[in-house]
């Protein structure tokens, strides 16, 4: 029993990581209907800027609660930046292009940013220092926790809810949800459309960087093609959700995550990946908007 | 307008051969960048130590040696790109690649060309071949097996072992060799995985492993996972020893593993800084003097070794011709004074002469010998 219940530790906690990922990538495609194939490679910069800006302000000393949350905050600035950036250069002009051409900006976009870090930072494997969080574990008859792993649980979650609570309960939540529906319509109304989607492409960007903080908090080493790993495995997620819908990328994260870890554990190590995406191509076969995706009416 | 492309083809490769005639070419094929950067740069550096130094003497046979180097990113098929290029740039022989696949991916274009290649890949298949263009400058993995199997059945009496590698020629080529020695021994293996490198979350198998409750966990990887494996298994309160094979020895294995480092096991050549050998301690030397610090690791020291027999072959028999040198390695050369001790280079291509220690990791970096 304490075996199970580890592995479904193990699963949801990288399963939040891909459900921090996968929320960038459906925000950006519920309003503008684009996959941002950018956004996994904004998450392994956002690793490394974390790094950095650690290495430069705090060198090796030992880590205070305050350092961490400066590096948190000043890391999901510049990567929201970067994030807006990336929106005005290599989408915005391709607006009302066909969907194709922004779908290949995008993956030029990703290579720009991969190919960036490699230049910035170098191809060599960068390595988090161990002792930025505490490195306490709890044992809670048998399974392990450890602090890093209760943080990612926590503020992920906390992060959902309040994504979920801005996204149904304010006004500019609203209005989000209405430019997602019909961008047109939402301009009549007097919807500032490009600031909406400037406010998406932050919000994303932010999670995404903690996402990054994480893993590079998490795993440890870096290295600068690793977005693409966790960019797809964010994207696959988010297609089982339902890509658009915001709890559906939450669910669909944390189910990569966990059916990840129980085929490894309880099938087989070797074939867990394959397992994992073979069920996720059932779930598509039967419902192929997603688990909590919408059956929208085309326009005819 | 044919005979005018011929004649000045011709005369291209007359004057071609003319200037090659005054310089020795040598190559360098090792992952520069990428993963395993450390190790690649390492052997470049060392290459370059020694051609600096002959080149200081006069150079070999009254040439001048210059090194042309390529990054194959210790990809297979940057590798073979790499032979191509290396070939073309008419190298007489290639130093490395560091990880086996990369070397076994141009080991036929070597051969085909008559370049001779030596490397640190410990596969048993780069031999298989049995080109003579190719000899090994480390130890093959079933010599490495039978040493580890002895230490954990003989000395440290182990009753469950689980045996893990990476998919990669080498890795999967010692986990099966150990696994296969164990069995010799009578020893248990309740467990033979596999991780994918680079995936960096191993929490699923070690959990796996974790309820077969084992008393050691051997890694037949690289240390960019043996690193997160061990920090990992400690993680998820494993109390198994974790012992890794040679490939995990490496500075960086530290840095990821972090508090986990202490207490792991690895068994490997003796690192170079325990090297007791006369070469040893001047090369060494020589190469924190140049570069301001060690090799990482014990690899690029037996990539220099191959080089040096090399030139030490083109001395003795006064000749360029690959060939030649091959026959004078493989059959003439007795106990070669080598930076990593003395050794022979069977007629199949294997290195004979080597010894394996066994090093236990502190926190701070350094590393004790509990066996050898």
């Amino acid at each position: 029993m304490d075996i199970f219940l580890q592995q479904l530790i193990n699963g949801l906690t990288i399963g939040s990581l891909y459900a921090l990922v996968a929320l960038g990538y459906t925000m950006v495609y519920g309003v503008m209907k684009l996959i941002n194939f950018a956004h996994g490679d904004l998450v392994a910069f956002s690793a490394y800027v974390g790094l950095t800006i650690f290495s430069q302000l705090f060198g090796s000393s030992a880590t205070s609660f305050v350092s961490v949350i400066i590096i948190f905050v000043l890391t999901s600035i510049i990567v929201a930046f970067v994030g807006v950036l990336l929106e005005r250069l290599a989408y915005r002009p391709l607006r009302t292009a066909p969907r194709l051409s922004a779908v290949v900006s995008a993956l030029g976009a990703a290579l720009v940013i991969q190919n960036g870090i490699m230049l910035i930072w170098g191809p060599n494997m960068l390595i988090f220092p161990a002792d930025l969080l505490p490195n306490t574990t709890w044992n809670i008859g048998g399974v392990i926790i450890t602090f890093t792993q209760v943080c990612i649980l926590i503020l992920s979650a906390v992060l959902m809810a309040a994504l979920y609570i801005f996204i149904n309960k304010t006004k500019m939540g609203t209005a989000i949800r209405a430019t997602a529906i019909d961008q047109d319509a939402a301009k009549l109304m007097g919807i500032n459309v490009n600031r909406i989607i400037m406010i998406i492409f932050i919000i994303g960007s932010i999670l995404g960087a903690i996402g990054g903080l994480f893993i590079g908090l998490y795993y440890r080493a870096l290295i600068f093609d690793m977005g693409w790993l966790y960019g797809l495995s964010a994207f696959i997620a988010a297609i089982i959700g339902g890509i658009g819908s915001i709890p559906g990328a939450m669910i669909g994260g944390l189910l990569l995550g966990l059916f990840n870890a129980l085929i490894a554990g309880y099938i087989s190590t070797e074939w867990a990946e394959t397992f994992t995406f073979i069920l996720l191509i059932i779930i598509l076969i039967v419902r192929p908007t997603g688990i909590l995706g919408e059956k929208t009416a085309e326009k005819v | 307008m044919k005979k005018i492309i011929k004649t000045l083809a011709l005369s291209s490769i007359v004057t071609c051969s003319l200037l090659a005639s005054d310089v020795v070419k040598i190559g360098v094929q090792a992952p520069i960048t990428g993963k395993y950067a450390n190790e690649g740069q390492s052997i470049d550096n060392f290459v370059k130590l020694l051609v600096d130094e002959k080149n200081e003497q006069g150079g070999i046979l009254g040439k001048k040696i210059e090194v042309v180097t390529c990054d194959d990113e210790a990809k297979a098929q940057k590798a073979a790109v790499c032979a191509k290029k290396l070939v073309n740039a008419g190298v007489i022989a290639v130093i490395g690649s560091y990880t086996s696949g990369a070397t076994e991916a141009a080991q036929t274009t070597y051969y085909r060309n008559k370049v001779l290649q030596t490397s640190d890949g410990t596969s048993d298949s780069l031999i298989e071949n049995k080109y003579w263009t190719f000899f090994r400058n480390s130890f093959p993995n079933s010599s490495q097996s039978d040493f580890t199997a002895d230490y954990f059945v003989n000395q440290k009496k182990y009753q469950r072992i689980v045996v893990l590698s990476d998919y990669s020629s080498y890795s999967d080529g010692l986990g099966t060799a150990t696994e296969e020695s164990l069995k010799k021994l009578g020893a248990n293996v309740i467990f033979r995985g596999k991780i994918k490198s680079g995936t960096q979350n191993f929490t699923a198998v070690l959990t796996k492993i974790k309820a077969m409750k084992p008393d050691v966990i051997y890694y037949s990887g690289y240390y960019t996972d043996g690193g997160l494996l061990r920090a990992q298994q400690l993680q998820l309160g494993i109390n198994a020893d974790f012992v890794g094979g040679d490939s995990n020895d490496n500075p960086d294995f530290y840095k990821l593993a972090g508090d986990a480092a202490e207490g792991t096991v690895i068994i490997n050549f003796p690192t170079p800084e325990i090297l007791p050998y006369e070469a040893a301690k001047k090369y060494l030397a020589a190469y924190k003097r140049e570069f301001n610090m060690n090799p990482p690791s014990i690899w690029p020291v037996t990539n220099a070794d191959g080089l040096r027999a090399i030139f030490e072959a083109i001395e003795k028999t006064s000749s360029l011709d690959t060939k030649k040198i091959s026959d004078y390695i493989r059959n003439d050369m007795k106990d070669f004074p080598g930076i990593t001790g003395p050794f022979n280079i069977r007629e199949d291509g294997e290195r004979v002469g080597a010894k394996f220690v066994v090093y236990k990791l502190n926190n701070n970096g350094t590393k004790d010998v509990v066996g050898q």
